[in-house]
């Protein structure tokens, strides 16, 4: 045998001491393994450098084939001669990397199945490595070369494989398959819906939504909380990604007192100010949101239950929320306006031209108009009104103060169906005039301020169906006139 | 193709060789001269060529796309129509109708400069009055920056007896018995918020939108969007009442990066209402006619030859002042009101009032100006003199404006027009819930600047009456209920004049420009009615 045993130890024995760091570290990763606890902020720190250093080796290790092959040509036999060195590097690197990344387990509050299987891939990685490097002398014969390039694969393979394992740790759990093209997926199988792929909800018993827990609190700690109170790690032994867990609560103990606001520890991490260590999300993390912090507040002060329905928690923001009222903003699309315009925009138009000022449209988007006619003052007479016939019916706004209008355009207000304000201060209109316009439906406020109208038409305007303001000072209608509760709502003075 | 020795410069540079090509191109040829041009051509020509060929490839490919990107002045950068503020230039303030269905057509602003204690006026504190005199809690100073106050406060407890009043319910102090007649009217804001603590850069970020200078201000956005309905007045008038400048200066009615014909227009309530509008001793109106015919055509020749269209806006205000010569003089004489509205407002002609000032706002307001801006001084309640200690010249403060402010609600309610006015009371930040005690003991009382929490009231135009919105701790020092930041304030008093804070924009140095800045705000629905 070319190369047995006994041959490679006497031919290599210095590289033999090369395993020694890799038992030990073997032997660590037994002895105290990660278990979500949170120790030296020392070791934490240097293991942070676990995520930088391990870039190195990984980069390395996929060049040995890459040397390897391209090294077979004959114009590049050179490089065949740096692979050794490449081993040796890799093989150093990816166990100062390995110890790092123990530290930072260990220390950082990790534990669960990915954190081993990463931990446990970069440590086979490492003695796979170690084979190739002694098993290279040896492949020189047809047989030494298939176990080299065997034992080569295996490393590329596990390399990749734990790299896999680490983006997991880092980036969650579907990092790879989240933003990829929904066309690959289905080539290779890829579910993404979140039941199957997200590790969270397939340990965690079936979260029910028609609980005020299932549907408004379980969504605040799966967002909020599991990454680092979840499955891959339980900083302070506690876990919030089910219910039973949250009872069980942490090292220190309960986490949520049913009924006590006071005394649950969870509650009052969350409300600590950013700044405090103690504080919940910790600073680095986005905070809870006032209305999440009173979600879970109804929760635990209606008990805290995992089962109570949804309408059982009172002053749950789900009410809060409702008075929350929001404006749609629309987006501006002034061709709505076109369309609706087009029966009087030419009218409008040549009106815009006589009056400059006096008439516009409500806004862009609306076809509906507003006359202010108070602008040219007592210039303006009903036969000007008369020349505004063919809109009447689009004014929702008209203003007529200190014009000298008279009852004799009643009738052509009384045409503008959509009226809706009206303003006729300090115009020589009477309890005649006004009296016509009782048929205008959507009419909430008319203003006869300064006029000549007297209580005899009360009767007729207040009694309109949309009627909400009159404006009457300084007419013959007294206070006293508003003899009723509603007129007295409705009469200004 | 020839080989050339690059190294023998004879080679390289022979300038017939060179030429060649093009005087070919320019001459047209017989096939065998053509052929020897081409020839000619190095490996070296067509380099050269090719980078040009190439970069001119790439322009045709791409120039008219980056062109109607540069000139896409119909899409606003999020891709979605813009609104177009064009006019005819001759005519700046001209009506343009807003974005959406409005509930207010102008606003009068009631800026208290000085910022007044909420604490003294709206925002009843009970738990306060009982730790009088105690120290503050350290959490109150942690991370907090002071105007004044040093070491370890003692808390002030309210200085006014408060009490519920109209049919609202709302707690109000002693000292505004007036407005406590309009409670029912009023809706306040508690929980308003800013992050400036000095009163220069408060004022700016509450009129401008931006703490620093060379912003817009509200009325020049809002008059830039809506224009004016009366085109013998300014669009966008500001009065004081005598005393001080408002610390932040003329910049407050600034028109920042819009054109200058939206900036606020000063007018004194004493004297001349506009400086120097009065044709001069001698001068009829008929010359200043004919002298403003010559100077505009001079102006229309200069647009012609430089196209800067400040001349034109120049040519718009000499014309509107010709017109304001009459019109504004007239609004602003309070002489023509009755003895019992002058008394109502407690107005007296011929001072620098804010009296004086309320009631040509409201004769502005009847007279379709959009955007009327009223300054009053002297509310910096630090305790460190007698004319702004909380328990002396606070008191004259309130006297100076309560009553005014009632006699204009009062006006503004019978006259039908708080319908589509909006009416904004407010300072530029609130007041601590500590005591300043600048100069030992003073017997002058006062409170130091809190951008953390102050009150604000609007009336009118669309917003909810006898209303609260927003709370503050048991201390009034910090909100704790639906904080209301400036911008939104602005937001929401844009919305109420039909206009998506987002859509009334300007661009400018490369950023669609906005009241409300580039963060985003948000039109405080609870408050509309």
């Amino acid at each position: 045998m070319e190369f047995s045993l006994r041959q490679l130890i006497s031919a290599r024995r210095h590289r033999l001491i090369i395993l020694v760091p890799i038992l030990a570290l073997a032997f660590l990763f037994l002895a105290s393994p990660p278990d979500g606890q949170e120790r030296s902020p020392w070791l934490l720190f240097a293991g942070k450098f676990h995520l930088l250093t391990i870039h190195f080796p990984i980069a390395l290790l996929y060049l040995v084939p890459l040397l390897e092959l391209v090294g077979r040509h004959k114009r590049f036999p050179h490089l065949r001669a740096s692979v050794e060195f490449m081993l040796m590097l890799g093989l150093l690197a990816s166990l100062f990397a390995a110890s790092l990344g123990w530290a930072l387990a260990r220390n950082g509050g990790y534990s669960g199945r990915i954190v081993t299987q990463h931990m446990w891939g970069g440590l086979l990685t490492a003695l796979a490595c170690w084979l190739c490097w002694i098993l290279r002398d040896h492949a020189a014969s047809r047989r030494g070369n298939i176990v080299y390039w065997a034992a080569l694969a295996t490393t590329v393979a596990l390399v990749s494989w734990t790299g896999y394992r680490g983006g997991q740790l880092t980036q969650g759990e579907n990092h790879l398959t989240d933003g990829m093209p929904a066309a690959l997926q289905t080539l290779l199988g890829i579910s993404t819906d979140d039941s199957n792929a997200t590790g969270a909800t397939t340990t965690v018993a079936v979260v029910a939504r028609n609980t005020f827990y299932g549907a408004h609190v379980e969504p605040i700690f799966a967002k909020n909380c599991y990454s680092c109170h979840g499955r891959n790690k339980q900083r302070g032994k506690l876990r919030l990604d089910s219910y039973k867990a949250i009872l069980r609560g942490g090292k220190h103990g309960a986490v949520i007192k049913a009924g006590n606001i006071a005394g649950s520890e969870l509650f009052h991490r969350i409300n600590l100010p950013q700044t405090d260590d103690n504080a919940m999300p910790p600073s680095d993390k986005q905070r809870l949101t006032p209305d999440e912090i009173k979600t879970i507040e109804a929760w635990i002060e209606a008990g805290a239950s995992e089962t109570s329905p949804l309408n059982a928690v009172q002053g749950a923001p789900t009410n809060v929320a409702a008075a929350l009222k929001e404006i749609e903003l629309p987006e501006y699309d002034p061709s709505i306006a076109d369309k609706s315009r087009s029966t009087h925009a030419a009218d409008v138009a040549a009106l815009q031209k006589r009056y400059p000022d006096l008439l516009q449209y409500e806004s862009r988007t609306s076809a509906m108009l507003s006359l202010n006619a108070s602008l040219a003052g007592e210039k303006f007479g009903d036969r000007d009104l008369a020349s505004f016939k063919p809109v009447l019916e689009q004014i929702r706004t008209a203003d007529f103060s200190g014009t000298s209008i008279s009852d004799h355009s009643s009738d052509l207000i009384a045409s503008m169906k959509n009226l809706r304000l009206l303003r006729l201060s300090h115009t020589r209109v009477t309890d005649d005039g006004v009296k016509r316009l009782h048929d205008l439906a959507y009419l909430q406020s008319i203003n006869l301020l300064g006029t000549q109208v007297t209580s005899a038409m009360l009767g007729t305007i207040a009694s309109m169906p949309k009627m909400e303001h009159l404006y009457v000072a300084n007419t013959r209608i007294t206070p006293a006139s508003a003899n009723t509760p509603t007129l007295k709502q409705k009469l200004i003075f | 193709m020839r080989e050339h020795d690059y190294d023998d410069p004879k080679t390289y540079c022979d300038p017939h060789i060179a030429e060649e090509p093009e005087r070919a191109a320019l001459t047209g040829m017989l096939p065998a001269e053509k052929f020897a041009s081409l020839q000619a051509q190095t490996r070296r020509h067509f380099l050269r060529n090719f980078t040009a060929g190439v970069g001119t490839m790439f322009l045709g490919a791409s120039l008219p796309e980056l062109c109607r990107s540069l000139h896409a002045a119909d899409r606003g950068i999020d891709g979605n129509l813009r609104i177009d503020f064009v006019r005819d230039p001759s005519n700046p303030l001209s009506v343009l109708p807003p974005q959406l269905a409005p509930t207010a057509k102008r606003i009068i602003y009631l800026h208290m400069a000085g910022a007044p204690s909420q604490l003294e006026l709206f925002d009843y504190k009970p738990d306060l009055a009982h730790l009088d005199g105690k120290d503050c809690p350290l959490s109150f100073l942690a991370g907090k920056r002071f105007a004044f106050i040093t070491g370890v406060p003692k808390l002030l407890g309210p200085q006014y007896p408060f009490h519920r009043a109209g049919q609202s319910g709302q707690w109000i102090s002693d000292r505004l018995p007036h407005l406590e007649k309009h409670v029912d009217d009023l809706c306040f804001i508690k929980s308003m918020k800013t992050d400036q603590f000095n009163h220069a850069p408060a004022q700016l970020l509450v009129q401008t939108g931006n703490a620093r200078l060379g912003y817009a201000s509200i009325g020049s956005w809002v008059t830039y969007g809506l224009g004016t309905e009366n085109q013998n007045l300014p669009g966008f008038i500001v009065l004081i009442s005598g005393g001080n400048m408002p610390d932040g200066g003329k910049q407050l009615w600034g028109s920042g990066f819009l054109p200058s014909v939206y900036q606020g227009v000063q007018c004194q309530s004493h004297g001349d209402p506009v400086l120097y509008l009065k044709n001069p001793e001698g001068v009829s109106r008929q010359a200043r006619r004919s002298m403003l015919d010559v100077v505009d055509e001079i102006n229309r020749q200069e647009h012609k030859e430089f196209g800067d269209p400040e001349t034109v806006s120049r040519i718009a205000q000499y014309e509107m002042a010709f017109r304001m010569q009459i019109e504004a003089t007239d609004t602003m004489d309070i002489h023509k009101e009755s003895a019992a509205t002058l008394a109502a407002y407690g107005a007296k002609p011929g001072e620098a009032s804010f009296a004086n000032n309320c009631l040509v706002a409201r004769r502005l307001a009847e007279r379709g100006v959009r955007f009327i801006q009223l300054y009053h001084w002297g509310w910096d309640s630090h305790g460190a003199a007698a004319k702004e200690a909380l328990n002396l010249g606070f008191q004259d403060r309130c006297r100076e404006t309560d009553q005014p402010i009632g006699a204009l609600l009062d006006d503004l309610k019978q006259r039908g027009m708080l319908e589509d006015t909006l009416v904004v009371w407010g300072g530029e930040f609130g007041r601590t819930s500590m005591k300043e005690n600048r100069n030992g003991g003073s017997p002058f009382v006062g409170r130091d600047h809190n951008p953390g929490a102050f009150t604000i009231w609007m009336a009118g135009g669309g917003v909810k009456s006898g209303y609260t919105h927003g709370e503050t701790d048991a201390m009034g020092y910090e909100i704790v209920k639906d904080p209301v930041e400036v911008r939104d304030l602005h937001a929401t008093m844009l919305y109420a004049l039909g206009f998506d804070h987002r859509k009334l924009n300007y661009p400018y140095q490369g950023l669609e420009q906005k009241l409300t800045t580039v963060n985003p705000a948000r039109v405080v629905g609870e408050v509309l009615a």
